[in-house]
């Protein structure tokens, strides 16, 4: 028979519960992550763990488990098609760790699961980095902990709550440790890179625009980018936010084309220069926001000819970089012949009623582009309707919409302008980026999210360069004056494919909320997980020159905080030490010297008679010490008679003792 | 120089370790339970001399005393007393039951129904009887020795905490040594009930060193020592609960009426300790364990958990 010693192996009733506890808050921030079926593996696991736990069901056969692995891993092939993606691989833990639940029996499998659960907690912060989940997170440490304390506990003491409070207690002095490492570990870059969620598609601006592009990014109300200024930011009919400039027109499609001029067009400031941060969000695309217009490029960035800002790379992580911005400007000195043709072509046969029109419209005006302009904007402010919902065009995209449909978003003005002013040969381009933005009051910043797509013209004005025109004031003036947000809150198809939360938090005290909690989560960003760049200047600044026992310093500053502490609780804890007591202490430590050591339930006079059989030299020493010590506690007699008595004896005694 | 008093309780435990054996350190806590004015149960198999012990403490004491033999068929009147009808004289004349005596031994006592002893302990707690409407008064002194089985046995209805607490002290008689053991068989059962054993003292002189037991001075170190054994048990996780405030008094008045025995007008911690499981035993109850068989292992970590020598 193999010798087994089941209680000393045993997990107690109340750590299986810890345990399933942790197992629910660590899976729980990874639920849109992964796939629907193992949720359902999930549930079905912690469910029938719970049965199994209050006795109705018995642990499954080892059939059923072998049974339960092949599925999921054929269910893991199958979904996620061999490939080795980062939402596999956590697939895979999950699955492991739920599973693994069927089968505690022992301390060793208790610990497996909670190692894995902890390792699973890390792989939490791939996908989110926010504030939140960052202190949930913490939470959920915690747990693990509880769990991992309650397995070795004692398995028939059922106490739920004593390992979840030795969690916290063991858990709270490691946050200094922790807050000196992020401040001080350097930061190495990742030996391998593993792509992140590569599948998931991404909304935003992309390179073209068609009628409809731009009115579905109304749809969702994710995050762009944000700018913080220095203090007040630009009105709102100025924050125009430059993205890409599309000059190349085939009848419905407007893309970038390449620009005949291959050097950055000159700016010519006209007031005063703004300066601000733009801490932009993932987009997967190569260009970056600036408002119109910048002085020069950030760092691993370029100016394009149109002058819009392009990286070196795509923006796959959250990236920061400061510009400065000349708000009044004169944009361009002179246009080649190469250049007007280019900035002015466009499909002979496309929108053929546009393109009479505008003629019949320049000649009314006498040719003056300025009066077309102001005529074409009357037009709009007409009889046009400006609509999150247009209707769908065909091929002469803006014949449709001038004539017929006389509906559309920002892009359908643009678009149409741009075509009637280059029907008459007139040099014009779109530009698409963001405009306007919320101002968070509190920390100096602009939110632009996804709704606040825009489009707007650029014409070339003889002498004036290019000057920017915004069809949609025409139509639509308070989109402009006003935030997207509030402008559309309410219409039809505004953030329809974004959570409800995000729907009806947008007036009254949630209002105020989500703004506080989005400068919260916005410090988050750029103080905590933006901290790798700043680390060296921030260092620098504190500590001056970084030497070897400067860091070591620093490093066993927390250890001193905690270890102080301790000391500091235990001191308080004393009370101060009599005479008497401090003889007693020295007389004691004398005795364990040799050998003698008084138990705690041991009055001086029972030790005296202890000893006194092995030691009757230290016995015969002791004896009038321990009567002294008696009458002086315990008689009725005044103590102060005895004290002096006994501290003279006990003096004694202690030259006596070597 | 030993009072007078002192000296005729020595006597009459040094009478008593002479019937049983070997057990002088549970025959002077017995005594020291009736010096406290509190009552005994003892627990032990049967055959240990619970009923001897209790023979002979009425016997040395002066005490008149009755048995009761309680059985699971026994009813409160069987102890208590009952009015019977007398035609003579046309009106109903109480019978007093066994309990009207100084000294009760109440043998098994967990052999009957809760109903029946809850009317003994009443009586023990009230030191008084009412029947019919009519309040009688027990004998004074009155003392109580009740002896049972380990509740493990067949057939037995264990006194609840509540219960439990009535009595001052709880002791086991235990195995008699070796040598005691052989003394006892060369010696013979002589001692029979029967036997007259001359008493040593009167109720009037016993009364005398209870009051007496009392005296004796406990100084604030050793109020202190008493406060933090019972604190002790009521704080530690080994303990399901823990000692009540009377169950600190008593252990203050056991450890006073063994200072006295010892002729000592001031109490010292080694009294408290002697005490301790006597009278701690049976009011604490370990945290695992739902039989309470462990108060013993129980009391030794309270023992050692304090330090006796702390100060504060």
């Amino acid at each position: 028979m193999k010798a087994q010693s089941p209680a000393v192996d045993n997990i107690s009733r109340a750590a299986v519960l810890w345990q399933l506890i942790a197992c629910i808050a660590v899976v729980l921030p990874l639920v849109s992550w992964l796939p629907a079926w193992v949720l359902v593996l999930g549930v079905a696991c912690i469910g029938a763990r719970l049965m199994i736990h209050s006795g109705r069901w018995s642990f499954p056969h080892w059939s059923i488990r072998l049974l339960l692995i092949l599925a999921v891993g054929v269910g893991l092939l199958m979904t996620f098609n061999r490939d080795a993606s980062l939402n596999a691989m956590v697939a895979l833990l999950t699955v492991g760790l739920v599973l693994k639940l069927l089968e505690i029996y022992r301390r060793r499998d208790a610990l497996v699961l909670l190692y894995v659960a902890l390792f699973l907690a890390t792989s939490v912060f791939l996908f989110e980095q926010g504030i939140l989940v960052a202190v949930y997170m913490f939470f959920v440490v915690v747990l693990i902990v509880s769990a991992l304390i309650s397995v070795w506990q004692d398995p028939l003491r059922e106490e739920m709550w004593r390992p979840f409070k030795l969690a916290w207690r063991m858990t709270l002095p490691a946050v200094p440790f922790m807050l000196v490492l992020f401040f001080v570990f350097p930061r190495i870059g990742p030996l391998w890179s593993v792509e992140l969620d590569q599948s998931s598609a991404r909304t935003g601006l992309s390179e073209s625009m068609s009628p409809g592009d731009i009115s579905r990014l109304t749809r969702s109300d994710e995050l762009a980018f944000r700018a913080v200024f220095n203090d007040q930011p630009p009105a709102p009919s100025e924050r125009y936010w430059r993205a890409l400039v599309l000059s190349a027109f085939d009848g419905r499609e407007w893309r970038p084309g390449s620009p005949p001029n291959t050097e950055v067009e000159s700016l010519q400031a006209l007031g005063g220069l703004i300066e601000y941060e733009v801490v932009q969000e993932r987009s997967d695309q190569r260009w970056l926001f600036a408002l119109d217009l910048p002085t020069e490029a950030p760092s691993r960035a370029n100016l394009t000819p149109t002058r819009t800002l392009l990286a070196s790379a795509e923006v796959s992580q959250r990236i920061q970089y400061t510009l400065t911005s000349a708000m009044h400007y004169q944009l361009g000195g002179a246009l080649s012949d190469a250049e007007r043709e280019f900035f002015s072509q466009m499909p002979s046969q496309s929108n053929p009623r546009s393109q009479a029109m505008a003629r019949e419209w320049f000649d009314e005006v006498n040719q003056d582009v300025e009066q077309l302009i102001q005529r074409i904007f009357r037009h709009f402010n007409e009889t046009f309707v400006y609509t999150l919902e247009p209707q769908s065009l065909g091929r002469h995209s803006m014949d449709e919409f001038l004539f017929d449909t006389q509906q559309g978003f920002c892009e359908h003005y643009a678009s149409a302008t741009a075509v009637m002013l280059r029907s008459v040969g007139v040099p014009a381009r779109i530009v698409t980026g963001y405009q306007g933005g919320e101002w968070n009051a509190s920390q100096n910043y602009l939110t632009l999210r996804q709704y606040d797509a825009h489009a707007w013209v650029e014409v070339w004005l003889e002498g004036q360069g290019w000057v920017r025109i915004d069809p949609t004031t025409a139509v639509a003036p308070e989109r402009i004056e006003m935030s997207a947000d509030q402008f559309f809150s309410g219409q039809d198809g505004f953030l329809a494919d974004s959570p409800l939360t995000s729907r009806i938090s947008r007036q009254g005290w949630l209002l105020q909320a989500r703004m506080h909690y989005d400068s919260i989560n916005f410090a988050w960003q750029r103080w905590v997980l933006n901290y790798h760049h700043q680390q060296q200047d921030v260092l620098q600044d504190w500590l001056g020159e970084l030497t070897a026992w400067k860091m070591i310093l620093v490093l066993l500053l927390p250890t001193g905080l905690v270890l102080g502490l301790l000391y500091w609780r235990l001191v308080r804890q004393q009370k101060p030490i009599s005479p008497i007591e401090k003889r007693l202490k020295k007389l004691f430590e004398k005795l364990a010297r040799q050998g003698l050591y008084r138990q705690p339930d041991e009055t001086l006079t029972r030790f005296n008679r202890r000893i006194a059989t092995t030691h009757p030299e230290y016995a015969e020493i002791l004896a009038p010490i321990a009567q002294l010590y008696e009458n002086m506690r315990y008689s009725s007699l005044d103590s102060e008679h005895y004290r002096e008595d006994f501290c003279r004896e006990i003096d004694k005694a202690l030259t006596k003792i070597p | 120089m030993a009072d007078v008093r002192v000296k005729q309780i020595r006597q009459a435990c040094e009478r008593l370790d002479q019937i049983i054996l070997g057990k002088s350190q549970q025959i002077r806590l017995a005594v020291t339970c009736l010096l406290s004015s509190g009552h005994l149960l003892i627990e032990d198999l049967p055959g240990m001399g619970k009923t001897t012990l209790a023979h002979g403490l009425a016997s040395v004491f002066g005490l008149n005393d009755s048995r009761i033999q309680f059985t699971s068929d026994m009813l409160p009147a069987d102890i208590l007393g009952v009015s019977i009808f007398d035609q003579e004289n046309g009106r109903f004349v109480f019978h007093p039951g066994p309990i009207f005596t100084q000294l009760l031994l109440a043998d098994e006592i967990n052999r009957t129904t809760p109903k029946t002893q809850s009317a003994l302990l009443e009586a023990m707690e009230e030191g008084q009887v009412t029947q019919d409407g009519e309040t009688r008064y027990l004998p004074q002194p009155f003392f109580v020795i009740a002896t049972q089985n380990p509740l493990t046995q067949f057939g037995t209805f264990p006194l609840p905490e509540s219960q439990l607490d009535r009595f001052l002290m709880r002791i086991n008689l235990g195995y008699p040594s070796a040598e005691a053991e052989r003394a006892l068989l060369k010696r013979g059962d002589q001692y029979s009930r029967r036997d007259p054993i001359d008493a040593v003292i009167s109720s009037a002189e016993l009364a005398e060193a209870q009051k007496a037991c009392q005296t004796v001075h406990a100084s604030a170190d050793l109020i202190d020592y008493v406060q933090r054994l019972v604190q002790y048990t009521r704080e530690a996780d080994s303990f399901s609960y823990g000692v009540s405030p009377r169950g600190a008094l008593a252990l203050l008045r056991c450890a006073k009426s063994w200072a006295w025995l010892d002729d000592r007008q001031h109490v010292v911690p080694e009294d408290v300790q002697h005490v301790l499981e006597a009278v701690v035993g049976h009011r604490i109850r370990a945290a695992e364990d739902m039989a309470g068989h462990t108060s013993s292992r129980l009391v030794n970590e309270l023992l050692t958990s304090v330090d006796v020598m702390a100060t504060g």
